[in-house]
């Protein structure tokens, strides 16, 4: 009873200082940069990969109708709204004429002046020929001298002059006149096709320029998605792969397509190739021109070989590798890589074999003399 | 000879210890501020690590990119790609930035990666879950300190992204968790201003009787165009062949290319010497003072201890005991109180502190050996008043009268 | 008597110089045998403790001359050069309150002395325990001073005094917080022992209920001895 207490403080002190060396052990060890680095690993599998690519674009019109006048000039009305169907040959608007109709009248009174100078002249030639004849007869007759029935062949000749040039005049100032008429007609804005008015840029009594425009037209059929690719990513493009096109309005719902054409010029300054791709079926609603859309084009399914995490891949010393798990140890391991499909699965070309262990995830970055502890998940990481 | 100063220790070992746990959450505090300092320096070293490049191409005449602002146009990188020496180049931008995820955001640098495959420089070297970005577009890899997880909707700017990856330890200089994601999307993330700005800016420009003229159609969409792109960059990351030296090709770029080039030596500099070096000296202000009060902490409680026992020491000295014994004693006992207190600093800095600090607190061994020198250091001079006022005592005392 | 005991001749003791000089001891003079227990009486300020001290050897004397045993400590000056080794090795002290060490048990406070001297601990807790032995205290080797009683604090104080076999043993008001039933137990030990460790012991005391049992007592006043017989009453 008396050596109780000393015991008691023995046991006391080693139950607070035994726990705290050994966390002092624990804490020197197992943490910071003396602690194993924790790793996950996956076994290279033998599979089958579907690569595929991916790229934005925006909607666009195959076809595109502007319309506008061919004469600067006023607008007199404008009949169809943005948004209005329209039909080939239908008026979508008119020009002001200005002084065009009063000027198709004055060529009307100035034909009929014409034709009236016409008449005239037939009279006088008719009148002229007549005398001519009654000359000549007079003359075989020999009761008029030659010099006036030369007289009278002078003055038919002038006559049929006469008739020629009123004629002439006749056929100018008629066709003057349907010039004008086709001037009349052309400051009507007519649809050359069927289409769907997109654009209405100018209101009756705006003035225009020649050329500028009044009205687009699309063809809402020859929807398509203007795609770009990023040349690094645009491997195995082609014509007739079908695509899954997803609208920045309507997340979650993919339409389908396929690619139409990889235009022969590609965007230099941003290093992108271009893509035509059309719906198999338009959307409807139909979507409006120029909204953004993602593009993933699925290239044909690649014979089955070693597959490995996108994750795994690392670069050391100027070469590409994994890092291999060999009875425990780490190994760098470069490696040749083939196609990646978008779920990040990479096919190994060279350097790995299908049951090989590599590390997929790490805490920190790895050294070939870095110690690993296996796990199954990185400690901090939540799902 | 019995060690007096264990046995004073084991006499009264509960006061000891908990004076010592006292010490020990100092010195664990200490210790922390040494670790943050630490962190702070790696997250620099960090940086330059994740990065994954030997030189980085800047606007001339900036630090950039990360201690200054620098922008060169986006096709700069084929004139670098070819000069010799050069084995890869990617383009790259950092903006500091929130991101938002629901109802919330985060401060992050987005950063804006290449397009290729994993290796390429810029790109996260290593990831702890999912996988690095496979689409060109709308992928996030985030690191794991910005809370986000995997399949998580970002917004940046005005285009939603998918976490697809997670990374650990990829942070700015600063410590915000990196965000990557493609390159084309961070160059109009960096540039593009809200829709309502956008707006204002083509109806100022259409405003303007020298763009929208309309003699010339089609002038003013033409120039609103070109008002809206961004081809430029923060920098070109480039990786150097193994046949020739980082500073060879870097001086060849600076004098053909006529542009800023820094080396990974060059970029520490920078990072560390410019960039944190106004923190690194307040958090080395903050050790000093604290291992002064550390000192003086020591010293108090090694003093009062030693007044404790004035009769004690009187009377030793009175049967003769050397004055060695007596240093001895005091100093044992100031030295262990170090220990305990070294011991429980190291503990509390490890795993109570490091993890709650917001901050990367980064405990080296060598730090740690070098703290457990300076405790030892410390406390034998903090005994020293106590010591002095030991051998002051008189043997006298102990006779009565 | 010559070189056994203790002998002091004439010993002086001025605190202090020219105008505001003390002179605390004037003339002292005293012997005493290996084995006998005088004791040392005198009123405050008489000059008692300032002998105790120059007994002790913790301060120096003026002049004059003691001797203990065949040595020489001081004649006009000290004659040994380690104090220190001198009071471990020569000279016991008892205490009015015991001051024990608090910190060290009741072996290791008797046995600290001899440890101190550079004695290995296992032989040094054998002469300690050999003194328990004698003082009946040995059933509480193990105890912290502070679970002790007064009267076996003071038992273990005279076993600390005892240990380095000392020829003499300075004790300065050993009973003074005791009853008169455990006064008196303690100078019986305390003649019990220095017959049988052939010790010479004062004990400085003012405390009447011991008085009678000194067969020699040293008067001090003004610092000045007298030496006077006392009853030396012998123990039932």
């Amino acid at each position: 009873m008396k050596r109780f207490p000393v015991k008691m403080r023995t046991v006391a002190m080693l139950v607070v200082i035994l726990p705290l060396l050994a966390l002092f052990v624990y804490v020197a060890l197992r943490s910071g940069p003396l602690a194993p680095v924790p790793v996950t690993v996956t076994t290279i599998e033998n599979r089958s990969i579907s690569p595929a690519l991916f790229g934005i674009g925006t909607i666009e019109a195959r076809y595109t109708y502007q319309i506008g006048p061919t004469f600067a000039g006023r607008v007199k009305h404008l009949k169809v709204q943005v948004g209005d169907v329209v039909r080939a040959g239908q008026v979508l608007g008119e020009m002001d004429p200005v002084d065009l109709d009063e000027r198709i009248r004055a060529q009307d009174a100035a034909f009929k002046r014409a034709e009236a100078q016409l008449s005239e002249a037939q009279a006088r030639q008719a009148y002229a020929q007549t005398q001519s004849q009654r000359y000549d007869a007079l003359l075989a007759v020999r009761s008029i001298s030659e010099e006036i029935v030369a007289t009278k062949k002078h003055e038919l000749m002038v006559a049929r002059a006469s008739l020629n040039a009123a004629r002439e005049e006749s056929v100018r100032i008629r066709s003057e006149r349907e010039a004008l008429v086709a001037q009349r007609q052309n400051l009507f804005m007519v649809a050359p096709v069927d289409g769907l008015v997109v654009l209405r840029n100018a209101e009756p009594g705006t003035t225009l320029v020649a050329g500028q425009v009044v009205v687009e037209l699309i063809d809402p059929k020859s929807l398509w998605v203007n795609t770009r690719f990023d040349q690094i990513h645009a491997r195995g493009l082609a014509a007739d792969l079908s695509a899954h096109i997803v609208l920045r309005s309507r997340v979650g719902e993919a339409e389908t397509g396929r690619v139409l054409r990889i235009e022969p010029l590609a965007d230099a300054v941003t290093e992108e190739t271009l893509v035509k791709v059309v719906f198999d079926q338009l959307p409807v609603p139909l979507p409006p021109i120029g909204e953004l859309a993602e593009v993933t084009v699925a290239l044909p399914a690649l014979p089955a070989g070693p597959v490995l995490p996108n994750a795994a891949i690392q670069h050391l010393d100027g070469k590409l590798g994994v890092w291999q798990i060999k009875n425990g140890d780490l190994h760098f391991t470069p490696v040749t890589l083939g196609t990646a499909d978008l779920a990040g699965q990479v096919q190994v070309r060279e350097g790995l074999k299908v049951g090989d262990q590599v590390v997929v995830y790490s805490a920190t970055a790895l050294a070939p003399r870095s110690r690993i502890d296996i796990v199954k998940q990185i400690p901090g990481v939540t799902r | 000879m019995i060690s007096l100063a264990g046995r004073d220790i084991m006499h009264a070992w509960g006061k000891f210890v908990f004076t010592g746990v006292g010490l020990g959450l100092l010195i664990g505090i200490t210790l922390s501020m040494a670790g943050i300092y630490r962190g702070m320096v790696d997250d620099a070293k960090a940086l330059l690590d994740n990065s994954g490049a030997d030189l980085w191409v800047v606007q001339q005449d900036t630090l950039g990119p990360y201690a200054e602002p620098s922008s060169i146009y986006d096709d700069v990188w084929r004139g670098v790609r070819g000069m010799p020496g050069v084995a890869r180049t990617a383009n790259v931008t950092y903006l500091t930035m929130q991101v938002r995820q629901g109802g919330r955001d985060v401060r992050t640098m987005v950063t804006g990666i290449t397009a290729g495959e994993p290796g390429t420089p810029g790109w996260p070297p290593y990831l702890v879950a999912g996988r690095q970005m496979t689409r060109g577009h709308y992928e996030a890899v985030a690191d794991i300190a910005s809370g986000f997880k995997l399949g998580d909707h970002l917004q940046i700017r005005r285009n939603h992204y998918t976490v697809v990856g997670l990374t650990r330890r990829m942070v700015s200089s600063g410590g915000d968790p990196m965000i990557f994601i493609p390159l084309k999307d961070a160059q109009e993330a960096q540039f593009l201003k809200d829709n309502d700005a956008i707006r204002q800016q083509r109806l100022r420009t259409a405003a303007n009787p020298a763009f929208n003229r309309p003699q010339v159609p089609g002038l003013l969409d033409a120039v609103i165009a070109s008002q809206s792109i961004n081809p430029y960059v923060n920098a070109v990351l480039v990786q150097v062949d193994s046949n020739h030296s980082a500073e060879e090709v870097a001086e060849s770029i600076r004098r053909w290319k006529r542009l800023t080039v820094y080396t990974r030596d060059q970029m520490e500099e920078i990072l560390v010497g410019k960039l944190i070096a106004t923190s690194a000296r307040q958090i080395f202000m903050f050790l000093v003072i604290l291992s002064v009060v550390s000192a003086a902490i020591v010293a108090f409680i090694i003093y009062t201890l030693t007044l404790g026992k004035i009769r004690e020491i009187a009377v030793l000295k009175l049967i003769g005991t050397r004055n060695r014994t007596i240093v001895a004693l005091i100093m044992q006992q100031s030295i262990a109180l170090g220990l305990i207190g070294f011991v429980v600093g190291k503990i509390t800095a490890t795993l109570l502190m490091a993890p709650i600090f917001p901050k990367y607190v980064l405990l080296e061994p060598l730090d740690s050996v070098m703290a457990f020198v300076a405790v030892v250091v410390i406390c034998i001079l903090a005994s020293i008043i106590a010591i002095r006022a030991a051998l002051k005592i008189d043997p006298a005392e102990a006779i009565g009268g | 008597m010559a070189g056994k005991g203790i002998h002091i001749e004439g010993l002086k003791k001025r605190y202090g110089s020219g105008d505001t000089a003390v002179d605390a001891l004037i003339g002292v003079d005293m012997q005493v045998a290996p084995g006998e227990v005088v004791g040392l009486v005198g009123p405050s300020g008489s000059g008692k403790s300032t002998l105790l001290k120059c007994l002790g050897a913790v301060i120096e004397p003026t002049a004059g001359r003691m001797t203990l045993g065949d040595l020489v400590i001081y004649d006009g000056g000290w004659k040994v050069k380690d104090l220190r080794a001198l009071r471990r090795d020569k000279i016991g002290f008892i205490f009015q309150a015991p001051y024990l060490i608090p910190f060290l048990d009741v072996t290791d406070n008797v046995a600290l002395l001899p440890m101190l001297a550079g004695k290995p601990n296992a032989e040094s807790r054998k002469l300690a325990m050999e003194l328990l032995q004698a003082l009946d205290v040995e059933p509480r080797a193990k105890a912290m001073p502070s679970q002790l009683s007064g009267g076996e604090q003071q038992r273990v104080a005279i076993a600390r005094g005892l240990v380095n076999r000392p020829p003499v043993i300075l004790a300065d008001e050993p009973t003074a917080p005791l009853d008169s039933e455990r006064a008196l137990a303690v100078i019986r030990i305390l003649n019990d022992m220095a017959r049988k460790f052939e010790t010479a012991i004062i004990v400085v005391t003012h405390d009447e209920k011991i008085m009678p049992t000194f067969k020699r007592i040293y008067h001090i006043r003004d610092g000045v001895t007298y030496e006077e017989a006392g009853e030396g009453r012998e123990f039932e």
